[in-house]
């Protein structure tokens, strides 16, 4: 207990809640986060005008969304719990401890966010084949594969594997910037190392870990292509098949996705309370924990996750793209060829991904600021507009830039152009840039900014020589995270971008609906590349500044 | 840091020019059509890019899923680009018929294939068919023991065995036949004896046929082609098509449509390209390149596939299920399949 108080009195980081800095943000603020959270609102508009307006009968709704809402909500609890309890435990491991290897494993652990779920459960349920990756490394240690790889269980570890990367990379960086200090001085009191983390570093932690946790839940209430594939039955599953046949019903289904997913935003922003505090202290490094005799167990577990979640899909890829290669007379068998088609797809991918990247934190940037400075009213409505966006299904998202472009005079004009586009990755990715920016401007401690208002800094001088080289790097990391979404992104592509222009998604996803898997798995193995090219660049380097 | 700036500046100033490039509009006052495919671009890109060599019309195209490509153009409606929908299945066609947002044929385009394989008022035409097949593992069913009938897929030595796919436009356009052939009670019933044998409900063909070839299930409802194309490209793979017999409803074939979207501004274009669709030369692509069977132009079926002409197989109207795809599913659902 002495510690924790030790802790919290430290003057490095303001551990507990601080008042607002200002009683009410200005009006300039209100206005333009109002204005943005009406444009992430958009889609909710005409999932709700579609549903009111082609009659969706609450009594068929009701009966056939019924199991199908459990199995969403299950396979969502489920999931933000196991991702969080991996993607915590990790970050500990990687961050924090003697680990062999940690600095390698570091690099790699958030390499799984970059498969697209669908080909990630592909890539999985190839894995249990026989003759494929997994079900070896299961035989090797006397395991035998299950005959069958589908329903809950199945959907439940694929998604926690491929979204752990939510929790872990803030997690991760939150860790790094705990203070040395503390550990010191719980060490100097004799606090053993469990007791430091439960006591300790487990309440700084908590804000990352709902934080992450909230976006893996609206992930797999959205998820639609890898569940579908692994046989469990959700309620995205409804919205797409009733989509041609029942019209009001699948709007139906999509307005009742929307109303948990709010529910679920503003239920997180009331769990994790007021404090944003973000602490620094780069110049010392801690001491890491020793392991002792867990440290071989420890890294075995480690290495198994990263062997299941990177491993395993990038060998079926791999496997498929060179039985094209040797064996094939179709498509995918001359790699020259197929390397040379993806070259501009390529592009396309990471130029989309970037322009989205950047436009998404420009636009969240208002409403982040808002949300980060300020206690309102205001700053909830806002929240829960942007990040509820992230639990629709792409195809929703799609239609409903559709409806609006085309039914808002002069924006006709963009229809099926790259800025529409970009406007549809905004509105569905903000969420991912929204906790990134919020921590970015949270960067900047008021006290910093008091002084220098007291020194006679101008406005303008204070944004760009104080604000703005302190928000960076953490703007740069939600920049980040939104590209990582963007190359990944299929239905919004599908059917919003304009014709000739082809990403590597939409390149892999023409070639697997067909069964061409050769092709499929370079498509794939292409993305990979590029995205954690990307990442690295962006987010890697500054995870840091996640937290 | 200073070089990772640089790197920075490279790559925005690359958006920038991401912007400009892709954006760029082609010349209006060409000749032009824009096409809307379900069907991927594997299998219609290399006829549609021949269309476009051999006539000078620039031709555009988006792919996407039929379901969503309709849902794309009811949404649109009068102000869409599409001026030709290609479907995977007549059922998207169907809605948008329904929803008035295609414009007719011409007779003469209509005429090239039977009646069967159009709409009655004009309003689409088939130009290629997939069969119905049971997709079997080899090493867990013999020959001898494959079934004669569709309908016998319900029987006890079936149990655990089956694989269907209830969200698939062609296994609900084979339901749909079932109900013209059959009638809605014995459909329901089949649908019922599918639930109570444990079939296995997959997303589509694609992922019964590989877990078939992994030996998951040992057989499945599928359209013929899957296998063919997961041979091409891993000779070992475990799975054979079994065909029922030509009068059974097991070996329905499901035609892909073509159409011409309401208020095109490309009609004669449009119209070109459909017709071309049904030329000696493309139907010999669909025939030999995706084993596909034409439909027009009196062109033979590849020789990979078992012969079959168009006229010999259990002609469905698909026509007539265009609006009432909503009761097929409503069966299937009833049945305890969730599609």
């Amino acid at each position: 207990m002495a510690i924790a108080e030790l802790a919290t009195a430290t003057p490095v980081i303001p551990a507990l809640p601080k008042g607002p800095a200002a009683p009410r943000p200005p009006l300039f603020l209100r206005v333009t986060a109002l204005a943005t959270a009406l444009l992430f609102a958009a889609p909710v508009g005409y999932v709700l005008w579609r549903a009111l307006g082609l009659g969706a009968d609450v009594g068929q709704l009701v009966d056939e969304i019924g199991p199908p809402l459990w199995r969403t909500v299950q396979l969502a609890v489920l999931t933000s719990t196991t991702t969080a309890l991996l993607g915590t435990g990790l970050a500990w491991l990687l961050v924090r401890t003697d680990l062999p290897g940690r600095s390698v494993l570091r690099g790699l652990a958030p390499l799984p966010l970059v498969f697209p779920s669908f080909v990630g459960a592909a890539a999985f349920i190839a894995g249990l084949a026989p003759g494929g990756a997994l079900r070896g490394a299961l035989e090797l240690v006397g395991v035998d594969a299950p005959a069958r790889f589908r329903g809950l269980g199945p959907s439940w570890l694929v998604l926690t594997l491929f979204t752990y990367p939510y929790v872990y990379l803030p997690v991760a960086a939150r860790l790094r910037a705990l203070p040395p200090s503390w550990e010191e001085s719980a060490r100097l009191l004799g606090d053993t190392p469990r007791r430091l983390f439960g006591r300790v570093i487990l309440p700084h932690l908590r804000r990352a870990i709902l934080g992450g946790g909230l976006l893996v839940f609206l992930y797999s209430l959205s998820e639609f292509g890898a569940v579908q594939l692994l046989g469990f039955d959700t309620l995205t599953r409804v919205i797409y098949a009733t989509r041609l046949v029942d019209r009001a019903q699948s709007f139906g289904a999509a307005s009742v996705l929307l109303v948990l997913a709010v529910v679920v935003v503003l239920a997180e922003r009331r769990m994790a309370g007021a404090s944003l505090a973000v602490g620094r202290s780069a110049d010392r490094q801690n001491r890491p924990v020793a392991l002792g005799r867990w440290r071989w167990p420890a890294l075995a577990g480690v290495v198994a996750v990263l062997f299941v979640g990177l491993v395993v899909p990038l060998l079926s890829l791999g496997q498929w793209a060179l039985r094209g290669l040797t064996a094939g007379n179709g498509p995918g068998a001359n790699l020259a060829d197929e390397l040379g088609s993806l070259r501009l797809p390529a592009f396309a991918t990471a130029q989309l991904g970037l322009g989205a990247g950047v436009l998404t934190v420009v636009a969240v940037f208002p409403s982040a600021y808002l949300c980060a400075r300020y206690r309102s009213r205001l700053a909830g409505i806002v929240s829960a507009a942007v990040l509820g966006g992230f639990a629709m299904p792409g195809l929703v998202i799609a239609l409903s830039l559709v409806f609006w472009s085309l039914n808002v005079p002069g924006f006709d004009r963009f229809y099926q152009s790259v800025p529409l586009l970009l406007a549809a990755y905004v509105v569905h990715f903000g969420s991912q840039a929204m906790r990134a920016t919020e921590l970015a401007v949270a960067a900047v401690p008021d006290r910093l900014r008091e002084s220098a208002r007291l020194l006679g800094a101008s406005p303008m001088r204070r944004a760009t020589s104080l604000e703005a080289p302190l928000m960076r790097p953490g703007l740069l990391a939600a920049v980040g995270l939104v590209l990582l979404a963007t190359v990944k992104e299929l239905p919004a592509t599908l059917l919003l971008a304009p014709t000739r222009v082809d990403t590597l998604s939409t390149r892999l996803w023409k070639s697997f609906e067909e069964g061409f898997l050769a092709e499929a798995g370079l498509a794939s193995l292409a993305l990979v590349a590029v995205s954690g090219l990307l990442t690295w660049l962006l987010v890697l380097r500054r995870a840091h500044h996640l937290a | 840091m200073r070089r990772t700036r640089q790197l920075l500046c490279i790559l925005l100033a690359g958006v920038v020019l991401a912007g400009c490039g892709l954006g760029g509009g082609g010349d209006e006052s060409a000749q032009r059509v824009t096409i809307y495919t379900g069907r991927t671009q594997n299998l219609i890109e290399p006829i549609l890019e021949r269309f476009a060599k051999e006539t000078g019309i620039d031709v555009d195209v988006r792919y996407g899923q039929s379901s969503d490509l309709a849902l794309l153009i009811d949404e649109e409606g009068g102000r869409t680009p599409a001026d030709v929908f290609l479907s995977q299945t007549p059922s998207a066609v169907g809605y948008l018929d329904h929803k008035g947002r295609l414009g007719r044929l011409p007779d003469d385009v209509l005429s090239l294939v039977p009646p069967t394989a159009r709409a009655d008022d004009g309003s689409w035409v088939g130009f290629s068919g997939r069969k119905r097949v049971l997709v079997y593992n080899p090493a867990k069913v013999p020959a001898a023991t494959l079934p004669r009938s569709v309908l016998d897929m319900t029987g006890p030595q079936w149990k655990g065995r089956v694989g269907i796919a209830p969200p698939n436009a062609s296994f609900q356009d084979f339901v749909s036949a079932m109900r013209v052939k059959l009638g809605d009670d014995a459909t329901s019933r089949w649908l019922k004896g599918m639930a109570d044998n444990d079939a296995f409900t997959f997303a589509n063909n694609t992922a019964i046929v590989a877990a078939v070839g992994r030996g998951e299930i040992d057989v499945g409802l599928v359209n013929h082609y899957y296998v063919l194309q997961a041979k091409a490209e891993n000779p070992s793979f475990s799975a054979l098509n079994h065909d029922f017999p030509s009068d059974d409803l097991g070996n329905l074939l499901i035609v892909t449509a073509a159409s011409i979207v309401k208020g095109s501004k490309h009609t004669e274009e449009a119209t070109a390209l459909v017709r071309y669709l049904l030329q000696e030369d493309a139907q010999r692509y669909f025939s030999d390149q995706t084993y596909e069977y034409p439909l027009a132009a009196g062109v033979a079926p590849s020789s990979a596939l078992p012969p079959m002409s168009f006229d010999q197989v259990e002609g469905v109207d698909f026509d007539r299920l265009g609006g009432d795809l909503e009761s097929t599913r409503a069966l299937i659902r009833a049945a305890g399949l969730e599609g």
